[in-house]
């Protein structure tokens, strides 16, 4: 994996907030795998020749909220090991406590952060 | 000579009866006035209880209702005389939420044994049950009846809050929602401008510089915005979470100075904390109480000029843990101070040195510290300075259950 570059699938309905992940990404020299819906990651997952390293998921997605999207990943790949990083508008306890006991491994709060932040979170996940 | 005495004596006594007369007839006349006056006074009363909105209960020491007005019969489902000699605890059921308050709970109970006023809000989430099942939200006021010093019995008024609820569950739903969807143009104007500032897409000219870095403030001003707004709602609408944890105040302090670093060098602020050596870890919800410090020290910071001096005290006193927050910046005027805890507060004299600010902070200030069990009072002068004064029980503050938590921080 070291000589390989990082790959992140980026799941998010918004196209432009997409559009400025991919660009972040690009800057960062990280493939960016992005994806409008719930279901067209699910379906570019099946197809993959390498998985991605980590998948940035919106929570709530114009096909599926993030509760279906993680069950459904968990159904088409049972041993995936691919951290999911949540970054979502709104963050009940409900939410964030569903999402992690599925798997994810943060809830970050989409205005709270900046993209380079994110995108440092999500590498420490990569890494360990 | 004795006639004429006798005819004197005579003439005394008649006039004498003639008095006792006229003050018996005046008496009777007064006595009748009063009756008349008492029974206008009566008739006023029972137009009053009999027309009035509110629902009306007098009970008696042994808390039977001995009186219920046409508004009660017609909230309760019943009739005066069905309703009257029942004992109220049994004859209507009361809930908090969906449990049912336990008799020694009531407002009527409390209120006989400790002779004070209970009034209960909409955030308090009481209901009635009547006895064909129907539940309604109520809100009241529980007063002793008094004679002569000692408690005879309890009045209570109460009415209907369906449609308030109603109305305040809309609000919070509207504020909610829209502030959740200003989140995501928030986003992309976030991000973008974080983009514009990359290197990688050419470089700007100083001016450029500045205008982006002035879009990247006001958006940062329109999310705490947003993060405000939403966060009053969650407190008014009593769905926010308090999870108590054992908690180091010296850490949570500190680690709040450190965020606010750059603004207290920006401004070359000298910053004094000090904090009790022995003090033991304290059960309160940290995020919570992160923000009441947040929030003071960053006001302290704004509203003082630069070169300002704001200390921060931590100390014990008895049962209590007591912070206070000292500036000399530019104080709040008198005539203002009963009002600083109102929503969308500003000091008529800082807003022309700083104009950001919402005037929600200390408005979710003060509505955290009470959900801590904690008070909060401050002393303030204007152009000398203010100090804000905050305690918080020893023994820590009591969970609740809800739906949300603050969302200052999510782990």
């Amino acid at each position: 994996m070291k000589n390989e570059i990082l790959k992140i699938m980026v799941v998010e309905d918004e196209l432009l907030l997409l559009r400025a992940i991919g660009k972040k990404l690009e800057l960062e020299n990280i493939e960016g795998i992005l994806c409008q819906s719930g279901e067209q990651a699910l379906n570019q997952l099946k197809n993959l020749d390498r998985p991605p390293d980590a998948i940035w998921l919106d929570y709530y997605l114009k096909d599926m909220d993030g509760i279906t999207f993680m069950m459904k990943l968990q159904s088409q790949n049972k041993k995936h090991d691919i951290p999911v990083i949540v970054i979502s508008n709104s963050a009940s306890q409900e939410k964030i406590k569903g999402m992690i006991a599925l798997g994810a491994k943060k809830y970050l709060l989409k205005a709270e952060h900046r993209l380079d932040e994110i995108v440092k979170i999500i590498k420490e996940f990569i890494m360990n | 000579m004795v006639n004429i005495y006798i005819a004197l004596i005579s003439l005394v006594l008649i006039l004498s009866l003639l008095l006792v007369l006229i003050r018996v007839k005046e008496i009777l006349k007064q006595s009748k006035r009063l009756d008349e006056k008492l029974k206008e006074e009566r008739d006023r009363a029972n137009a009053i209880v009999s027309s009035m909105g509110e629902g009306l209960l007098v009970l008696d020491t042994n808390y039977k209702i001995v009186l219920i007005n046409p508004a009660a019969e017609k909230l309760l489902e019943t009739t005066a005389n069905e309703a009257v000699r029942q004992k109220w605890a049994e004859f209507v059921q009361a809930y908090i939420g969906k449990k049912q308050i336990l008799f020694e709970k009531r407002s009527s109970v409390k209120v006989l044994k400790s002779g004070k006023v209970i009034i209960t809000t909409v955030i308090d989430d009481h209901y009635y049950k009547t006895r064909s099942g129907r539940k309604f939200p109520v809100v009241s006021i529980t007063a002793p009846l008094l004679r002569n010093g000692a408690v005879t019995g309890v009045v209570k008024l109460f009415h209907d809050v369906t449609r308030e609820k109603e109305i305040d569950r809309m609000k919070t739903e509207f504020i909610s929602l829209a502030s959740h969807q200003l989140r995501t143009p928030l986003s992309a104007l976030k991000w973008f401008t974080e983009l514009l500032m990359e290197k990688n897409y050419g470089s700007l000219t100083d001016e450029q510089k500045e205008f982006v870095k002035n879009i990247a403030d006001s958006t940062e001003r329109m999310i705490s915005l947003v993060n405000s707004l939403l966060n009053i709602s969650r407190i008014e609408s009593g769905r926010i979470i308090i999870d108590p944890k054992p908690t180091d105040l010296n850490e949570l302090v500190n680690k709040v100075l450190k965020e606010l670093e750059e603004k207290i060098k920006n401004k070359k602020i000298n910053i004094i904390f000090s904090i009790h050596q022995q003090l033991p870890l304290i059960n309160t919800d940290p995020k919570l109480i992160r923000h009441v410090y947040m929030n003071l020290i960053d006001n302290a910071i704004k509203y003082s000029p630069t070169g300002g001096e704001i200390s921060i005290i931590v100390s014990k006193k008895d049962d209590q843990i007591i912070s206070q927050i000292s500036d000399n910046g530019y104080g709040i005027p008198k005539n203002q101070h009963y009002k600083i805890f109102q929503k969308f507060f500003r000091g008529v004299n800082v807003i022309k040195h700083e104009t950001e600010g919402s005037g929600l902070g200390l408005y979710l200030v003060k509505a955290i510290i009470d959900s801590s069990e904690g008070k909060i009072w401050f002393k303030s002068e204007e152009k000398k300075g203010t100090t804000f004064w905050f305690s918080l029980p020893i023994v820590g503050s009591k969970p609740k259950a809800g739906e949300v938590s603050l969302d200052a921080e999510i782990k």
